[in-house]
């Protein structure tokens, strides 16, 4: 839409601001919402002291309780099933074990539960759309800018519903979910996060004496093969890492792989909290009601095998986001491990027989909930892990879920940032979702003159722009240009500089704001929330079962779809035709309008293709049952996908929409149509590995170009394949890909197991927060300038970028480069502007602002840098470059890559001499587990199918930086004995490394990614285990097609529960898999172990070993 | 002039010269060509239908009839057209002049053969209607409720489709069981046989012979996907009524200062194409139901930009029509295509200005088709001759199929063409002058759809030179005819029709009074119009094209007597003083106290002098005293249902009175004896026309000054 064009490229244009959605501001009332201990927590939470008893509190209580006046209104109706009898209420309260008090609550134990908890918890997980009803507890709570009350209904996923067969459990919603878990860190600890400047952490610090662990003996090992490996072996004592010499090597307190300030020493993780659930290895072991989270200074075991030697090495440090930049008490860093390894070992190197795999950097699952302040003493605070649980408390920095830089410290000269190797990006996501006790998004309106923007470069007001000469004039924070203030926004300045007003206007304290949109920032009146969905019916997908999984899907998520007269839909159907039909008639039957010509594609109708949900809800869900009986008998097995979402775009074309198409095999005929270029290329083998990238690329420019103009009237695809074959998906997920949609893939598509997901993702898909007709831009101060802009958008102009659908889960990469010198001490200011619509119609401008100290010092660079979205960073670059290199290349690019920062780390900050260890960077340290995991996962590997690679690859080019992680690096956990476990509701703190060491055959594992979730059945299990489970008592009898069901018994009702709660953290229902040991599914299973040895890869002690190697060499 | 009914009765036929020029230089200088108007079926009473296959001449292939020459001894015929001598074949073989085979009797020159049950299967007749949407709600309620009625009348056993147009063209799938189901097509982009193939899914499922022509179910179509579009009438009456029951007005919008977008070119050609696919050579007619002009396609005569003009006489004259000649073009690459299936076009044309009517012609005439133009789908010509295509009465029009029709005659006669609703199969032969006129250079034409009154006007060309020799060569003086019909039957069956004629010819000055005697003033006066029709396509006035074009389908496909009441409306007086009578075409007809009824073919008329409509109006004609009144009144009313009744298509009566504004479709036609200027004064009650065309008299003057000097 040319509407949007708000930026101002060159001339003065008018540049319209993006305004966000109102439902997506959500606004959560800032009740405390117990995150840490009452003592720690500023907020009043009643129940400091109650908190042991809490464990899984709330549910009873909840469920028993009447709900308080207006709150909770929905709790119990949350699933839109039918409510399986056979559960008790309580069981559909989410397992937060803490209660958020109402503030005015008194703190007995049992609490009412707070406004915000009823809406993302109990109601939470259906109603986001339209049911502000939740929400209105909230509005009575003063809020100044607070939108719509309907805010709070977004967050939750799809998760509702679950596989446990049918009934809808309700789930708490996932945000919600996330932070209720062990929220309140043992007692013991100390919690420090709030706000509280780190120095009380100290005690952290002191830790590392505690080093230890590495030292030990390496004994504890089974004996593996691969991890002894010759190399090692031919030292007598290899150190193990970092013993007690290299703690000397490296500065001050140089945590061996415990970096103090990161929250998780690399020990963590194997020792996770979880491991409790093997009582007899852990000596250590907190109690189990304390959470275990970060105060808990011991970590020792592993999981089943016991390391004697884990000192309690760690006490894993809180996280100190609160700690000022440069702290004294901050070294640089940790710095790590050398690895002692014979052939680099230098003589000097303490050399200790060998790796203990057990001590190597790996992350350390942290369920404690942390205060992010984002900026403090007129400072940015450097965020925590993007994958970690935080509150953020938005102090002129947007919250980092919103917007994050790969550095927390901007290098002043392009020489610095070149030198640290290290890459330079802001990932933005724009809607994210909020934790539920996030400060809300403040909602601006500036009336009729709309916000107040510098002159020049148009950027829009915030708090770091600089009012001067009694504030008459103001200095633009990002090009430096001194505009005159407006007359009515006039207001004189306090002794401190600031404006009197500046806390009470909101645009001038906080990171992010919305600004409602004026006349001027819209060619047209907003859109309508419009959704065309596009079913194929061809022979395959009515054989398969994938139309009536559609049909069913969309029929049962109708009801999620923004309520209003305003909210359009539109069906069709096709095969090697395109099938409209006519929902608005006179007799209830619809019409069925047939346009063959797929060389040349129209609309059938002017108008009753697309009509007004509420007024024919009725017709349409008549039409989506009778669908798989319509074509029941189709015997036409070609697909003109193409023609279809050109058909289907026409169709949408004067409003603008959503398009949503289920497609289930290779488009074969028509506009568009595909070869099966992978069987091609496989006959081709010999030119074909060569030439095997060019595979990933599109076929050609159609569908691109089409994509562009589906993108300029507002229209924006998602494509759900389920299919059973090659389809091509590097060509058609260009569509998506330009257009803000995305790519889901089932395959192979079973009628049995995946209808629930694709339901789920639908469901999610329509009723997550969104908006559409966005343009996005991102302005930087000067110094910098935008290199590129990466994901899923259009891009027409070089400056911004289009986006007919913007939701929470899109993340946007905004690469940067010099274009001058920054002063030491100034600070450099990123601005993003989305406008958009929000699904009740309302424009928007979402001005999301980040202001990071400049230095010229690369200590800080590496001190302050962000691991998870550095990583997230160089994986969309690798899934950027897979079409265009080789594999090998590419996978030589990453490694490269890693060895480069560390390198540049190794040779300028370190202080060590010795060149016998591998010294990382704390920040950093996790950088060549997950440089190895990238390296061996599925859209890097050799053996993988190109689809895979390519739904890998589009599905990553969007992909926030929580879920990148995780993607990667997946999570496996153990089920066979949940009921072992404390009680304490906490899945994160189990996990299990990535290696076959820790798979026994006697056991039972779940391994999750975000998108996959395999459940991995060793041939020992126990049969009682196998009937609690799954209901059948042998591993043969397990169904190849899984439906998780709950039984009647502790076990599987806690690994509903894991489930449920994956499902909400992730935002993502997951495809379930089983997997048998000896069987291809097995095999599969342990693809995903990457710290093993494969036939293509390093194990990951060799592979720091050959990283470490590779630095050396440099150095020399 | 009886004698020339009296053989038409018999044979259908009627010529101009019954007695022949007998040389080529004689025959031009008669002026009046020799030529033949001919009714393929008409209805003859008491033909026989013989029920096995005609014998024909090993040479020529003429067929057997009473002119042959038989030997019954040596049990061998004569041929009269080729004098081949031909064996009877051993089922003839007890023939003897008291036991003749029918096709001997003398009185049966006419007689038909049927294809025996085991020899062809019945084939249904098809009916694909193919209706404009474009319409205001009234015309479109009017045309549903009329297509309604049509179907119930539909035979049981015909197959029916369904194809609706406006800025699409809409394929109805009445096979579909589950929902109305349409495949819509582009309107502004031409479709070929072979993409509709692919893009109605002929195929899906099974592999697509590679090679071939694909058409109908005998050449690789499933019968299933034939079944989708194409239904028994007695299957789908349901879904047809009930798809147009809700058949919407074509919803694309239409601004204010634009016509509809209206693709009937498009729709007509996959009609067409559809039927080609379907039913290749077997009885099927397309019946179009248009309600304005055409603006989308190829086919289209105007632009939709309402101040642009449909096409005039005028602008076709000055070439300024820029569309018509592409239109024409496209209409007749429309026409060969069904000519070559066998398959008809009807045009029912209702609307208040043109529809393209003179576009359509070609494709109408060629194949045969039917063509009703009216004001609207609400007028009782629209209606009552719908009803009259399907209704079995009496009156039943006797539509057939996919018909051929071939011409053998005498050597010394040769064919110069047809003027009718036919088309060159293209089959030449000695036959064949080499003058051309109308579909001609062939001895045989397709008649895609006939009907009873179907007739054609061929004509002939004497060959033969001057010359004593040629006179004496032959004893005998005469020239024989045999017009041969091969036609699909209304009932499904294939039949052949066969009419053998003789005709004398006569030669020198001597026999003049021979030829005049057999002149044919009325027959000579339909084929003039006829030819006259076919060369003059300008000089026309006082008519739209379509209307022009319809007049002249009509004359082309019009028997005798109705081709000589289009050219002189017959007109009969009604009064107290007389039984009826016929009376001049003059305005002097005209009297208060008589009852006028015209019948122009087009229209009839019934017309009130002043002072009956003066007595009807007072009621008179109720009053049990003036029964003959009463009777006065009903008589010409109920000529005029009768000639209603028989007429195709149904002809508009109008009822109007003296001084009546509907009184012009009376004064219209009559000789201006008596005008404004005119200084005899109209006896009393008559009337006068106010115009300055000249009268008979005047005209007839001049016409015999010219023919004498």
């Amino acid at each position: 839409m040319e509407s949007a064009s708000p930026f101002a490229s060159g001339p003065p244009r008018q540049r319209p601001a993006m305004v966000s959605n109102p439902t997506s501001v959500v606004q959560t009332p800032l009740i405390g919402r117990s995150m840490a201990p009452s003592s720690s927590v500023p907020l009043p939470s009643p129940f400091g002291s109650a908190l042991p008893g809490f464990s899984r509190p709330a549910a009873t209580p909840l469920a028993s309780r009447p709900p308080p006046p207006g709150a909770i209104p929905q709790g119990p109706i949350a699933g839109n099933g039918p409510r399986i009898p056979g559960f008790t209420a309580p069981r559909t309260l989410p397992p937060p074990s803490v209660q958020p008090a109402p503030p005015s609550a008194a703190s007995s134990s049992i609490r009412p539960p707070t406004p915000y908890a009823s809406a993302t918890q109990d109601s939470g997980l259906q109603s986001y759309p339209g049911s502000p009803p939740s929400g209105a507890s909230v509005a009575t709570l003063p809020m100044p800018f607070v939108g719509p009350p309907a805010s709070q209904q977004f967050g939750r996923p799809p998760t509702s519903q679950p596989l446990f067969s049918g009934p809808p459990r309700s789930q708490p919603p996932f945000a919600g979910a996330q932070y209720l878990q062990r929220p309140m860190a043992g007692s013991t600890n100390s919690q420090l996060p709030l706000a509280g400047p780190p120095t009380s952490q100290s005690p952290f610090l002191g830790p590392p004496t505690s080093q230890p662990p590495f030292t030990g003996p390496p004994t504890s090992q089974p004996p593996r093969p691969n991890t002894p490996q010759p190399p090692f072996a031919g030292l007598p004592t290899p150190q193990q890492f970092g013993g007690p010499s290299t703690q000397t090597l490296t500065g001050p307190p140089i945590s061996q792989f415990v970096g103090p300030p990161t929250s998780q020493p690399y020990a963590g993780r194997s020792s996770s909290p979880s491991q409790m659930a093997t009582p007899s290895s852990q000596p250590f072991s907190m109690p189990p009601t304390v959470g275990t989270s970060f105060g808990s200074p011991v970590w020792p075991s592993q999981p089943g095998q016991m390391v004697p030697s884990l000192p309690g090495n760690v006490q894993a440090p809180p996280r100190m986001f609160g700690m000022p930049p440069g702290m004294p008490g901050q070294p640089i860093p940790p710095v790590l491990p050398a690895m002692g390894h014979s052939a680099l070992a230098g003589p000097q190197v303490s050399t200790q027989s060998k790796i203990d795999p057990n001590q190597i950097p790996r992350p350390l699952p942290n369920s404690s909930i942390t205060i992010f302040e984002t900026r403090q003493g007129n400072q940015a605070n450097v965020p925590p892990s993007a994958t970690s649980i935080f509150v953020v408390k938005d102090n002129g920095n947007c919250s980092p879920r919103l917007m994050r830089c790969t550095l927390n410290q901007i290098p002043c000269t392009g020489d610095l940032l070149s030198t640290s190797s290290m890459p330079f990006a802001l990932m933005v996501q724009p809607l994210a979702l909020p934790h539920p006790s996030d400060d809300p998004i403040p909602v601006v309106d500036f009336g009729e003159s709309g916000p107040v923007r510098c002159s020049r470069c148009k950027s829009y007001i915030n708090a770091f722009m600089r009012f001067i000469d009694h504030g008459r004039t103001f200095v633009c924070n990002l090009c430096g240009f001194t505009n005159e203030t407006p007359r009515d926004y006039l207001c004189n300045l306090g002794p401190d500089g600031r404006r009197r007003d500046a806390d009470e206007r909101l645009e001038l304290c906080k990171g992010t704001v919305e600004f409602v949109a004026t006349r001027e920032y819209m060619v047209r009146d907003p859109m309508p929330a419009v959704f065309f969905f596009l079913i194929d019916v061809s022979l395959n997908a009515i054989q398969t079962g994938a139309t009536a999984a559609a049909c069913s899907a969309i029929s049962q998520s109708l009801a999620d779809l923004p309520d209003g007269p305003r909210t359009m839909v539109g069906i069709a159907t096709f095969d090697c035709s395109i099938h409209f039909y006519n929902l608005r008639r006179a007799s209830q039957q619809p019409l069925m309008l047939i346009v063959p010509d797929i060389h040349d594609v129209y609309t059938p109708l002017h108008t009753d293709v697309v009509v007004p949900l509420t007024e024919c809800r009725q017709s349409v869900e008549q039409l989506l049952e009778s669908i798989p009986s319509l074509f029941e008998n189709n015997k036409v097995s070609d697909s003109a996908f193409g023609a279809a979402i050109k058909a289907g775009f026409l169709a949408l074309k004067p409003t603008g929409g959503k398009l949503l198409v289920f497609q289930s095999v290779l488009p074969s005929v028509g506009i568009g149509s595909l070869s099966s270029r992978e069987a091609e290329g496989r006959t081709n083998a010999s030119a074909g590995d060569k030439e095997a990238h060019k595979l990933l690329q599109p076929a050609d420019k159609t569908l691109k170009t089409m994509a562009i103009e589906f993108a300029e009237y507002q229209v924006c695809v998602d494509i759900f394949i389920t299919a059973q074959t090659f389809v091509d998906i590097a060509s058609i997920s260009v569509v998506p890909g330009t257009t803000g949609g995305q790519v889901y893939y089932y395959y192979p598509f079973s009628a049995l197991s995946d209808p629930g997901k694709l339901y789920n993702d639908l469901r999610w898909n329509l009723s997550r927060p969104q908006g559409f007709e966005a343009v996005m831009r991102v302005r930087c101060s000067q110094g910098l300038q935008v290199q590129e802009y990466a994901g899923s958008f259009c891009k027409r102009i070089p400056t911004d970028i289009d986006l007919p659908a913007i939701d929470c889960e899109k993340t946007i990469m905004v690469t940067f480069k010099h274009d001058d010198k920054f002063q030491e001490n100034s600070e450099c200011a990123f601005q993003c502007a989305l406008l958009y619509t929000t699904v009740y119609g309302e424009r928007r401008i979402r001005v999301i602002n980040l202001s990071l100290p400049c230095t010229s010092m690369l200590t800080n660079l590496f001190r302050t840098a962000d691991l998870d979205t550095q990583f997230a960073c160089i994986l969309k670059q690798a899934a950027s470059s897979i079409p265009v290199n080789s594999l090998s290349q590419v996978r030589e690019q990453i490694t490269n890559l890693c060895i480069n920062i560390l390198h540049a780390y190794r040779k300028f900050c370190a202080t060590v001499s010795s060149s016998g260890q591998l010294i990382l960077p704390e920040a950093l340290k996790l950088l060549p587990l997950y440089t190895l995991a990238l390296v061996k996962s599925i859209g890097l590997r050799n053996d993988g199918r190109f689809d895979d690679r390519s739904y890998w690859a589009s599905h990553v080019m969007s992909l926030s930086i929580s879920l990148a992680v995780p993607l990667v690096y997946p999570r496996m956990i153990s089920i066979h004995d949940l009921t072992a476990k404390e009680n304490d509701g906490s899945l994160s703190s189990s996990n299990i490394p990535l290696s076959s060491e820790h798979i026994n055959d006697d056991g039972i594992y779940l391994l999750e990614n975000g998108e996959d979730c395999l459940i991995y059945v060793g041939n020992m299990v126990n049969p009682d285990t196998l009937q609690k489970l799954f209901g059948v008592t042998s591993v043969d009898g397990l169904p190849t097609q899984l439906v998780l069901q709950q039984f009647d018994n502790d076990l599987s009702e806690k690994l509903s529960d894991v489930m449920n709660e994956i499902r909400q953290q992730r935002c993502s229902y997951l495809r379930l898999r089983l997997c048998k040991k000896g069987d291809p599914s097995g095999m599969h299973f342990m693809s995903y172990m990457i710290e093993d040895k494969t036939a293509g890869g390093l194990s990951y002690v060799e592979f720091l070993v050959h990283v470490h190697r590779q630095i050396q060499t440099k150095m020399a | 002039m009886s004698e020339f009914v009296d053989l038409e009765t018999q044979d259908g036929v009627r010529m101009t010269w019954n007695t022949f020029p007998g040389t080529k230089q004689e025959a031009l200088s008669c002026v009046i060509p020799v030529a033949a108007m001919y009714t393929p079926l008409k209805p003859i009473p008491d033909t026989p239908v013989l029920p096995y296959s005609p014998l024909r001449c090993r040479i020529c292939r003429s067929i057997l009839n009473p002119f042959s020459v038989v030997d019954y001894v040596a049990k061998i015929w004569v041929c009269p057209f080729c004098f081949q001598r031909n064996h009877f074949p051993q089922h003839y073989m007890s023939i003897s002049e008291e036991n003749l085979p029918a096709e001997l009797f003398p009185q049966y020159t006419t007689i038909e053969y049927a294809s025996s049950p085991d020899t062809g299967p019945k084939m249904p007749s098809v009916f694909l209607f193919v209706v404009d949407t474009c319409l205001i709600e009234e015309e479109i309620m009017f045309l549903k409720s009329a297509l309604s009625q049509a179907i119930e009348l539909l035979p049981e056993n015909s197959l029916v489709g369904l194809i609706t147009f406006g800025t699409y063209v809409q394929v109805h799938e009445l096979g579909f069981g589950h929902m109305p189901k349409s495949y819509v097509f582009k309107g502004s982009k031409e479709i070929t046989k072979e993409q509709l193939l692919e893009q109605m899914c002929f195929f899906a499922g099974r592999p697509r012979p590679n090679v071939g022509v694909i058409a109908g179910p005998r050449d690789g179509l499933s019968p299933e996907s034939i079944a989708r579009f194409l239904l028994p009438a007695s299957e789908c009456e349901f879904v047809l009524n009930s798809v147009l029951e809700e058949l919407p007005r074509d919803p694309w919008p239409v601004p204010a200062d634009q016509r509809a977008s209206r693709c009937t070119s498009t729709a007509l050609s996959i009609a067409a194409s559809l039927l080609g696919l379907c039913v290749p050579g077997s009885g099927a007619r397309i019946m179009a139901f248009v309600g304005g002009p055409s603006t989308q396609g190829s086919g289209s005569i105007v632009s939709k930009n309402l101040s642009e003009p449909i096409r005039s006489h005028k602008d076709l004259d000055k070439g300024a029509a820029a569309l018509y000649n592409k239109a024409v073009k496209f209409y007749e690459a429309l026409s060969k295509q069904l000519v070559h299936q066998g398959h008809v076009l009807d045009l029912f044309a209702c609307a208040l200005d043109q529809v393209g009517v003179a576009e359509l012609k070609v494709v109408v005439e060629r194949t045969g088709g039917i063509v009703v133009l009216a004001e609207s789908f609400g007028h009782s010509v629209f209606k009552d001759s719908l009803r009259r295509i399907f209704q079995s009465t009496d009156y039943d029009l006797g539509l057939a199929f996919n018909g051929v029709f071939e011409v053998n005659c005498s050597k010394d006669v040769k064919v110069q063409g047809i003027i009718g609703p036919c088309a060159s199969l293209e089959k030449k032969g000695p036959l064949c002058a080499e003058t051309v006129v109308g579909q001609g250079n062939t001895t045989a034409w397709k008649m895609c759809g006939l009907d009873k009154k179907t007739s054609l006007c061929l004509i002939f060309e004497i060959a033969r030179k001057d010359g004593p020799e040629s006179i004496s060569q032959h004893t005998s003086n005469q020239f024989y005819f045999q017009f041969l019909t091969y036609y699909q039957h209304s009932d499904g069956q294939m039949r052949l029709r066969v009419t053998t004629l003789s005709r004398r010819w006569v030669t020198g000055s001597a026999d003049v009074q021979d030829l005049l005697a057999g002149f044919d003033q009325e027959a000579a006066a339909a084929v003039m119009a006829r030819l006259v029709s076919l060369k003059m396509e300008i000089e026309v006035f006082n008519n739209s094209p379509d209307e022009t074009a319809y007049y002249r389908m009509i004359l082309n496909r019009e028997n005798v007597a109705n081709a000589v009441v289009m050219i002189q409306p017959s007109l009969i007086s009604y009064s107290f003083h007389s039984s009826p009578e016929p009376v001049l075409l003059d305005v002097t007809a005209i009297a208060a106290d008589r009852i006028l009824l015209l019948d122009s073919y087009f229209s009839v008329v019934v017309f009130h002098g002043a002072s009956i409509a003066q007595w009807r109006n007072s009621g008179y004609q109720n009053q049990p005293e003036h029964e003959t009144f009463a009777y006065l009144l009903k008589a010409p009313r109920e000529e005029a249902d009768a000639i209603m009744k028989e007429r195709f298509p149904v002809p508009r009566l109008v009822v109007c009175d003296q001084h009546g504004s509907q009184a012009r479709f009376l004064l219209v036609k009559l000789n201006p004896s008596v005008t404004y200027n005119s200084n005899n004064p109209p006896p009393p009650g008559g009337d006068i026309l106010f115009t300055d065309d000249v009268s008979l008299e005047v005209f007839l003057d001049h016409l015999q000054r010219l023919a004498v000097q």
